[in-house]
This record gives structure tokens, C-alpha cells and sequence, in this order.
């Protein structure tokens, strides 16, 4: 059992990382490979840009909002590390909400622990933050959004929600279940919705979830579809979208609107990377895809959100882990940085796994390590060794997508799931024992 | 977890946070901080390149001769009955392609060589060393990478011009080319008669190539052009005037040029890789959209 009390958890977490980038600056000084991620030369220059009076799309390859460079404009002025600092003081802000998330879930001390520590000193999340990848805050971000959701604060929720969409797209998949969750049985006005404890014993979550189904009538779902608490987060979240987008179409027209937003949604890359897509797409680049084929590679993750939707949107925080695996692994193109996108949620859901460490989890683990470590071997013999590999590279991809379907079932099988929140007439009922 | 613990624990991390920041913005400003600052093209009206481009869309081979023949003739230093007879000659002495895979440097040892029977006519000035190197359509230059202040330093400016899109395969993009241009010395009197000698080190990158039977496709890169400007002392300014090597030295043999083979995708794969992939995808789907509605809502005892 884990003694170490959540500040010095922090404590140490802030000292590694401010080593790490220490030794990230005097490695990109004075060796041949930099620490660095090219994306943080990227915001770097564009901050710059923006710092001038320049639009920060005069930096090639700069396909965020402008409040990105807004954030680093420091770099000019105090320090070039400046954004690093931030983005690892974004990664302790996720270690801090994973527990906050959790406590208020009633979850035991050394579980709690055991998902900070997790999150805090996994090397693929900690070396993001220091080399100057900027997930960190959209994690943060998304936490807040859960925090916010749990204490049934949905104007800030909705605030924050339509923030982080406008600057990283990609939480727009969360939109139907946040909607699904504001369920007017424990939104009501005036009242705080009582959230379910986390409990050890299954019988008790399956009693809670089997009176919920019982209650969800059809007729009653379509009637309270359209209630305050619904109505009021989308008006917020679009308004901030829209707002946000239409103050930064104004400063840097149409430039902004392709390179954050359109680019995004369009996005297709022949070069090689994760996606099970990338050697279909660079042996039909030369030719424009007919419609149907666009349709064919889309369907398979329209299907999967929408079922992982209506079947855990109840449980908000497993049905955000599950949806963002199912997203990156089915999306067109996949880089490293976007397994940070689950990985900030992959804590809150394991105290609610059956899944022993040993061996189950263990193997799946290794089973996902051991797919992105071949596939990355591959990629070295085709980008550094210059072998025409590009068949053997697709079946990698093939593996990986095998390999994140297979544990995203094994995780599903192995969830406990229950509703995060409870009905106030079952108060008496539920109390843990 | 109670507010005030909460509270507690908000105001310790708020502490840890301003305390790496500062520790770490002093260290970073004292210690490893570099002052350099990458400095865009300030005077992009001295690259010849740029000239070039306001004269032509795109980089083509006849073009950039025919540019370079005529329409830089008007910039040759004056004064000088025969500007040949200054005697400058630029050569390449070795071109290689150092490294393996997408990623490599193209390596050129230019020599430089004033005769010495020529030194007396050239007044005392200060003469740079312009290095153009013409990209075929596979290959590219990073401009930023080329901004590093560590790696190029040895150079008075570098550029790039033409097609700067980084990401997009060689049958969607043109041509591109890099200007280099090298401090040659200040007292250009005192050369040697074997001539001085410089490296240059460009970092290179593989597009994406076209489909190819064979998986592979070969991307040649030639020697580079070269020409030497100086600075003159005018009857009321400076002036730049340009000095290029003899016309019948500048022809380029095939042996000038450095082959890079780059893999491709195969067409013959296209069919079977799309059904397969669609075909994967599909059980994916499947087997997830089943996981989902058997195992959601029910729970799996503890073993």
C-alpha cells in the first residue's frame, strides 16, 4: 500500500519535470537529436508571429487556434521554455482533478493514489508535457469539464466545453453523451445531483443500473429530451464556440478558419502513421476517392461512437475513455500525441475494472506496447533505412487496430458499470455498507 | 474529499507550480538560455533566388539557366574590360549524400580560385560566396531547420525558395531551391593560388514518391550554381556586382550528380490493400459494437 500524501506525490511530479526539461534544453544545445517536439518549434514561431502583430498562420504547419500562440507569447520575452513549463503545470493540474474526480466519488485513499501515480509518472504522458506537446491542457481541460459535470455546474461545464472544442476539435465526440448525462432525473433545478458512490460490490451497481433501465421508458426519454439543464449547455457551448471562432475569423480570415478547423476535419496524410488507412490513402492519392469510398471509411466510426454512446453515455467518464480509444484507433490518421487523449481518463475508470494488474492487465499492457513497438520498427526501416517495407508497415497498422479492439473489449467486458449519479428517493438504498 | 482538503491541496500544487516556474525560468534565461535569435530573411532583395521567382512561377531547369544567361548579365561587375579575365573560378570538388533513409545531407566541397594574375584588378572589397542549390521535385529543404543557429552559423544567410509545403508528396508539389551565401573574406588580395575551400552540409528530406513498379524511385541532384559577388566601392556608394565562372567551365557533367533511391508504394498492392483494410475496419466495428450491447449494464463478478 501506498503511503505518499497527494502534495508530495506533486511535489516530486514537479521536480521530475522541471529536471526533464532542463535536460531537454541542454540536450537540444549539444546533441544531434533533439528533446524537443518539432510541434513546440512550431507554436514557438508562431507566438512569435503573433507577439509582431503577424497572424501566426505565417508559420507553415501551424494548424492550431490562435490562443495556442496567445499562450506562448512568453516565449519571446521571459523564456523560450515558457510553454513547457505550462504544459507540465497543465499534466500536474490532470494528476490533481483525477483525484479530485475520484475522492468525490468516494473512491479508497490508495486507489486514488495508485490512478494519480498512474497518470503522473507514466513516461509517455510526462515526457509529453516536457518536450513541448501541448495535450496536457486540453486534458486538464476535460477533467475540469467531468468536475464541473459531477457538481452539476453545467454553465461552467458548457463554458469550458465549448473553450476546448473551439481549440482541439476532438471533444466535439463527447457532445451527444454530455447531453445524454444532463438527465433531468438528477439535473434539477436548485438541486445538486447526487453522485454514486464507488462501491466493491458488483450486486449493489447492478441493482442501481436495473432500476434506471426499468425507468427509462421510451415515451419518458422523449419528453424530457429537450430540458434546461440540455438546453443550457448547448446554447453556452455553441455560443463560446462561435464566438471564439468568430473573433479569430475576424482577425485572420479564412486562413484561420482552414488551418484550425477545416484542415482538421478533412484531414487525410498518405505519409505513413498508425491508421490502418494511410497505405490505402497513398495508393489512391493520384486519384480523387469516389464518394462512396469516403463513406466506407467513415461509417466504422460513426458505428462504433454511436453504439459506445447509447450504451454507456450514463457512465460519462467510462464513455469518454471508451469513445476516445475507438476514436484515435478508427481515425484516418494517428500519431503518438493522441493516446494522451485517453490516457488522462484511463485512471478514473480502472477503480471500477475487475481487470487484476496480474496477469490480465499486465498482458494487455504488453500486448498494446508490444503492437506500437512493431509497428514503430517497421517505420524505422522505411524512414531511416529507407526499405521499402510499406506492406509489412500496413499489416503493423492492421495488428495495432487488432490489438486496441481486443482491449478496448477486454476493458468493456471488465468495467463495472453503474451510472455516476443516483436518484435522491434512493438515498437510504444505496448507502455503502 | 472534503473543500478544505481540497482547498489545501489547490494551494500546495499553486505553490509547486510558481516554484518550478521560477526555478526554471532562471536556469533556462542563465544558463542554457542561447541569445541567438533565428532572423528571417531581413534583405531577401540580395538573394538572387528571390529575383528569380519574381520572374518565373516555378523552378524549371531552362528557366533558371536562362535567368542566370541573361537576366543577371545586367548585375556582372562593370569597370572591368573583360569581367572573364578576373579569372574566378568556382567548382565543385566532391558531391555526396551522406546518410540512409528519408533523411539525409547533401554534401559539397566548393573550391573558390582567383589567379593570381587577376588579383591586382580586383579592387579591395568584401566578396560573398552565393550557393544555389537546385532540388529536384522528390527531395526537400526545411526552412526552419535551416534557421538553427548552431548547425549553420559558418553562413552569412541561407534560404529556401519555391515549394516550402513540407508534407506534400513529390507528385503534388514543384521544385524548390536553397541559397547559401558564404562569407569569402575580406581581403580577397591575399588568396592563395590553390584557392580556398568550402563545405557545405544541406539536410535533406524524401517526399512521398509516385507509385513504382519496381518500390522504388530514384531522385538525381546535381551540382550546385555558384557565383561570387562583391561589394565595390562606388563613386558615391557601395555597389554589388556579380562575378561567375566562364561559361565553358559551368557545364555539368552527369558525373556531377548523386543518385537517392527512395521506396515507393506499389500500385499492384492497391486492389487487395483497400478490400483488406475495409475488411478489418469492419470487423473491428462489429466486434466492438457486440462487446458493447452484450457487456453494457451488467457487471462481471470478482474473482
Amino acid at each position: 500500500m501506498i503511503s505518499l500524501k497527494p502534495r508530495s506525490i506533486l511535489l516530486i511530479s514537479a521536480i521530475f519535470r522541471v529536471g526533464l526539461i532542463l535536460v531537454g534544453e541542454w540536450q537540444d544545445t549539444h546533441m544531434e537529436v533533439r528533446y524537443t517536439d518539432v510541434d513546440y518549434l512550431v507554436f514557438s514561431d508562431a507566438a512569435s508571429l503573433m507577439a509582431s502583430g503577424q497572424s501566426p498562420y505565417k508559420r507553415t504547419t501551424y494548424r492550431y487556434s490562435p490562443l495556442l500562440a496567445f499562450l506562448l507569447i512568453p516565449n519571446s520575452f521571459i523564456s523560450r521554455c515558457w510553454g513547457k513549463f505550462l504544459f507540465s503545470a497543465s499534466d500536474l493540474f490532470v494528476g490533481l482533478f483525477i483525484r479530485i474526480i475520484l475522492k468525490q466519488r468516494k473512491v479508497p485513499d490508495d486507489l486514488c493514489t495508485y490512478s494519480m501515480l498512474i497518470w503522473l509518472f507514466n513516461p509517455f504522458t510526462f515526457t509529453i508535457g516536457t518536450r513541448g506537446n501541448c495535450e496536457p491542457i486540453v486534458c486538464a481541460i476535460i477533467l475540469w469539464i467531468i468536475i464541473c459535470l459531477i457538481n452539476g455546474n453545467v454553465v461552467q461545464a458548457a463554458f469550458w466545453y465549448g473553450l476546448i472544442v473551439h481549440f482541439r476539435i476532438y471533444p466535439i465526440i463527447y457532445a451527444l453523451p454530455i447531453v445524454i448525462f444532463l438527465d433531468p432525473r438528477f439535473f434539477r433545478s436548485g438541486t445538486k445531483p447526487l453522485l454514486s458512490d464507488w462501491t466493491s460490490d458488483p450486486g449493489k451497481a447492478r441493482q442501481i443500473n436495473s432500476e434506471l433501465i426499468d425507468k427509462c421508458a421510451v415515451c419518458d426519454v422523449w419528453k424530457s429530451t429537450f430540458t434546461r439543464s440540455r438546453i443550457l449547455f448547448g446554447l453556452i457551448s455553441g455560443t463560446v464556440f462561435l464566438l471564439c471562432t468568430g473573433f479569430f475569423f475576424h482577425l485572420y480570415g479564412w486562413e484561420f478558419l482552414h488551418e484550425a478547423l477545416l484542415y482538421h476535419l478533412t484531414r487525410t496524410d498518405a505519409r505513413h502513421n498508425f491508421s490502418i488507412y494511410f497505405y490505402h490513402i497513398y495508393l489512391n492519392y493520384e486519384r480523387e476517392l469516389s464518394v462512396l469510398e469516403k463513406l466506407v471509411s467513415f461509417l466504422p466510426q460513426f458505428i462504433v461512437q454511436l453504439v459506445l454512446i447509447l450504451c454507456f453515455a450514463k457512465d460519462l467518464v467510462f464513455c469518454f475513455f471508451v469513445q476516445t480509444v475507438a476514436f484515435v484507433a478508427f481515425n484516418k490518421v494517428i500519431t503518438a500525441q493522441y493516446f494522451v487523449w485517453f490516457f488522462c481518463v484511463l485512471p478514473l475508470i480502472l477503480p471500477w475494472s475487475n481487470m487484476k494488474l496480474k496477469w490480465k492487465g499486465l498482458c494487455c499492457i504488453l500486448l498494446w506496447m508490444g503492437a506500437q513497438t512493431h509497428w514503430l520498427l517497421w517505420g524505422y526501416l522505411l524512414e531511416f533505412k529507407g526499405k521499402n517495407v510499406f506492406l509489412q508497415l500496413w499489416m503493423a497498422s492492421l495488428l495495432f487496430l487488432a490489438a486496441n479492439t481486443f482491449i478496448l473489449i477486454v476493458l468493456i467486458r471488465h468495467h463495472n458499470y453503474g451510472p455516476v449519479f443516483r436518484q435522491h428517493t434512493d438515498l437510504k438504498t444505496t448507502k455503502t455498507t | 474529499m472534503s473543500t478544505l482538503q481540497c482547498n489545501r491541496l489547490c494551494f500546495h500544487l499553486k505553490l509547486a507550480i510558481l516554484w518550478m516556474f521560477f526555478s526554471g525560468a532562471v536556469f533556462c534565461i542563465h544558463v542554457f538560455a542561447s541569445t541567438t535569435e533565428v532572423e528571417t530573411n531581413s534583405d531577401a532583395g540580395k538573394f538572387i533566388m528571390k529575383s528569380y521567382f519574381e520572374n518565373y512561377e516555378s523552378l524549371h531547369d531552362s528557366s533558371f539557366e536562362d535567368f542566370m544567361a541573361h537576366q543577371l548579365s545586367s548585375s556582372l561587375c562593370q569597370g572591368i574590360p573583360d569581367n572573364w579575365n578576373v579569372g574566378v573560378r568556382l567548382s565543385v570538388r566532391e558531391l555526396s549524400l551522406i546518410g540512409e533513409g528519408s533523411h539525409r545531407h547533401l554534401s559539397s566541397s566548393i573550391r573558390l580560385q582567383i589567379g593570381a594574375a587577376s588579383i591586382p584588378k580586383l579592387p579591395a572589397h568584401l566578396c560573398e560566396v552565393i550557393v544555389i542549390q537546385r532540388l529536384p521535385l522528390g527531395v526537400f529543404a526545411d526552412p526552419f531547420e535551416l534557421q538553427n543557429p548552431h548547425k549553420h552559423k559558418a553562413f552569412r544567410d541561407i534560404a529556401v525558395f519555391g515549394d516550402t509545403n513540407l508534407e506534400l508528396p513529390s507528385f503534388q508539389s514543384n521544385r524548390s531551391a536553397v541559397e547559401f551565401h558564404i562569407d569569402a573574406g575580406s581581403n580577397i588580395l591575399f588568396m592563395q593560388n590553390n584557392g580556398t575551400e568550402f563545405n557545405l552540409l544541406l539536410p535533406l528530406h524524401a517526399r512521398y514518391q509516385p507509385l513504382d513498379e519496381s518500390g522504388y524511385s530514384v531522385v538525381e541532384i546535381g551540382e550546385p550554381d555558384m557565383l561570387m559577388r562583391c561589394s565595390v566601392e562606388g563613386k558615391q556608394h557601395k555597389q554589388s556586382c556579380l562575378f561567375m565562372s566562364p561559361p565553358n567551365e559551368k557545364a555539368k557533367s552527369t558525373s556531377a550528380t548523386v543518385a537517392w533511391k527512395i521506396p515507393a508504394g506499389m500500385k499492384a498492392h492497391a486492389g487487395f490493400v483497400s478490400v483488406i483494410t475495409f475488411v478489418t475496419a469492419l470487423l473491428s466495428t462489429l466486434s466492438i459494437v457486440y462487446a458493447s450491447m452484450f457487456w453494457s449494464g451488467t457487471k462481471v463478478s470478482k474473482t
